[in-house]
């Protein structure tokens, strides 16, 4: 059990999010960077895609009911556990009674504590992640308040450190993003094309788990929105004012504007840890080079699960 | 003939034509079910739409080249036929005093009787379910309220709400932001993740409304 003993402005239960039920309209959801919170799962030998705390905008502090192992991930922190610093992307071993302190996220936008046995909350239409517009799914399909008491934290105790190396995070601070053809790329001539990846673009205000509007040099020759097609999390379409708004977790399933390209899965993470006025550029990449980079990843995240089994 | 399109790196965007019909739509749902019946372990899942489907496949199971060409072929020789699903009819209890029902009755002007008259006296045919989970499209409206959406989407429009855009008329089944305009409200609940399906409908199906006193 945790206590969330001073809620964050914004915390929710998230995992890799809901893949099997779009065509009831459910968005895929889960955690905006599924990145980080993979691999604070693997460091605690976690499923990958157990579920976590997503924490955004600010401090907070829970409490451990019982002895467990704990990781963050993601957004750069100043965080203590029973007073002592500790480190990012490490397994950290917590006694009943501690507390962690988050003071304030200091470059990206959200952390992920994973807690070993991961958050115990239903599994509902497959996942466990908070579906906030719909008010369903995670602890009660809200935002965690103070003095909720969450399942989990409730699995073995690990006995040694497990850390995940820094050359495997992706490149948080370059704020470059690979892109790969969308399905209306053909709509769309070399000069938009030009212009996406070789401009840098500004994330707008009005950017949150639904889509990052962009701001900077408009696309030209923008075509018709056409009749509700799929879209998914990464598209990047360009409505009439030609200014690119990429979809994001909680995107609606479908939409009417063409989808020039969409962001890698492994460069999605990047982007979501981008704040209102971070920049961003995109880079044009192929479908082979992204799924061997997805197959590194997903191997890198194995070993170091296999790392974490070893240390029990 | 369809055709393949990537959308990113782990999903397939097959487009079936240019032109929307329900025969077009019903040869998409059909492709649809084949796809889902075949079982193919790479799938994760299918999502039909009005000129394409999109299937959400396992880019380290299987390549796009591979997968498009084994989706193509599952497309081209699906049954011309609508899904073996047996459509279910829904009455839907309308209370008709939407915020934009006099605005609309000025803009087609007819009475707002004649709107409701007009919205209440058809049948319907869910189209596809998308946007926000439950959400259906339904067609088809009477031609005589065929408005264009809002010039300014509202930020929020209330779960229950009943709306009209364009060919289509559709219940809100969460509060969301949307720029349909709204006729009418409905306690019908349209979506419940407990359920199995969790939502109320599903493509196909036929769905009435009934205005209430």
């Amino acid at each position: 059990m945790i206590t969330v003993t001073k809620a964050p402005p914004y915390l929710t239960v998230q995992d890799c999010g809901r893949k099997r039920t779009r065509s009831f309209g459910v968005p895929s959801g889960g955690a905006m960077d599924s990145f980080a919170l993979q691999a604070a799962n693997a460091i605690l030998d976690n499923e990958l895609d157990a579920a976590a705390l997503e924490w955004a905008l600010g401090g907070g502090t829970i409490r451990f009911e019982r002895d467990c192992g704990c990781a963050i991930a993601g957004a750069s922190v100043r965080a203590t556990v029973g007073g002592r610093p500790i480190a990012p992307c490490t397994s950290t071993i917590v006694r009943a009674g501690d507390e962690l302190a988050v003071e304030k996220i200091e470059a990206g936008r959200f952390l992920y504590v994973a807690v070993s046995g991961g958050i115990d909350v239903p599994l509902l239409l497959g996942s466990r992640s908070t579906y906030l517009p719909g008010r369903f799914g995670g602890f009660e399909g809200r935002m965690l308040r103070t003095g909720d008491v969450i399942p989990g934290g409730d699995a073995e105790l690990p006995d040694q450190q497990v850390h995940c190396a820094a050359e495997l995070l992706p490149r948080y601070e370059a704020g470059i993003v690979h892109v790969t053809p969308g399905p209306q790329e053909d709509f769309f001539d070399d000069d938009a094309w030009r212009i996406l990846c070789e401009s840098e673009y500004r994330i707008a205000n009005a950017s949150d788990r639904t889509g990052y509007r962009l701001e900077g040099p408009p696309l030209p020759g923008v075509p018709a929105a056409l009749p509700s097609e799929p879209g998914c999390p990464g598209a990047i379409q360009i409505p009439g004012d030609g200014l690119p708004i990429v979809l994001m977790a909680d995107a609606p399933t479908v939409g009417g504007y063409p989808k020039i390209a969409v962001v890698t899965e492994w460069d999605l993470p990047i982007l979501a840890q981008r704040r209102p006025g971070d920049r961003v550029r995109f880079e044009r990449t192929t479908l082979e080079q992204s799924r061997r980079a997805l197959h590194r990843r997903h191997a890198d995240l194995q070993s170091i699960r296999q790392l974490a089994r070893s240390a029990h | 003939m369809p055709s393949a399109h990537p959308l990113g790196d782990s999903a397939i965007t097959i487009a079936f034509g240019e032109e929307r019909s329900p025969a077009l739509l019903g040869w998409i749902h059909a492709a649809a079910c084949s796809i889902r019946s075949a079982r193919i372990p790479f799938v994760v899942d299918v999502v039909p739409a009005y000129l394409a489907l999109t299937v959400f496949y396992d880019p380290v199971a299987a390549t796009y080249d591979d997968a498009a060409k084994l989706l193509i072929e599952k497309c081209t020789t699906a049954p011309s036929e609508a899904d073996d699903r047996k459509p279910r009819e829904h009455i839907i209890a309308v209370r008709y005093d939407g915020i934009d029902l006099p605005a609309v009755a000025e803009a087609t002007r007819l009475d707002v009787e004649e709107v409701v008259a007009l919205h209440s006296g058809r049948a319907y045919t869910v189209d596809i379910l998308g946007f926000v989970p439950g959400f259906a499209y339904l067609s088809e409206l009477d031609p005589a309220l065929h408005l264009p959406r809002r010039a300014q989407p509202r930020p929020r429009v209330a779960a229950g709400s009943v709306a009209i855009a364009a060919a289509q008329t559709a219940v809100y089944p969460l509060d969301t932001p949307g720029g349909w305009h709204l006729i009418g409200t409905t306690n019908q609940l349209m979506f419940d993740p407990r359920s199995e399906p969790p939502a109320l409908l599903a493509p196909g199906d036929i769905v009435r409304f009934e205005p209430l006193k």
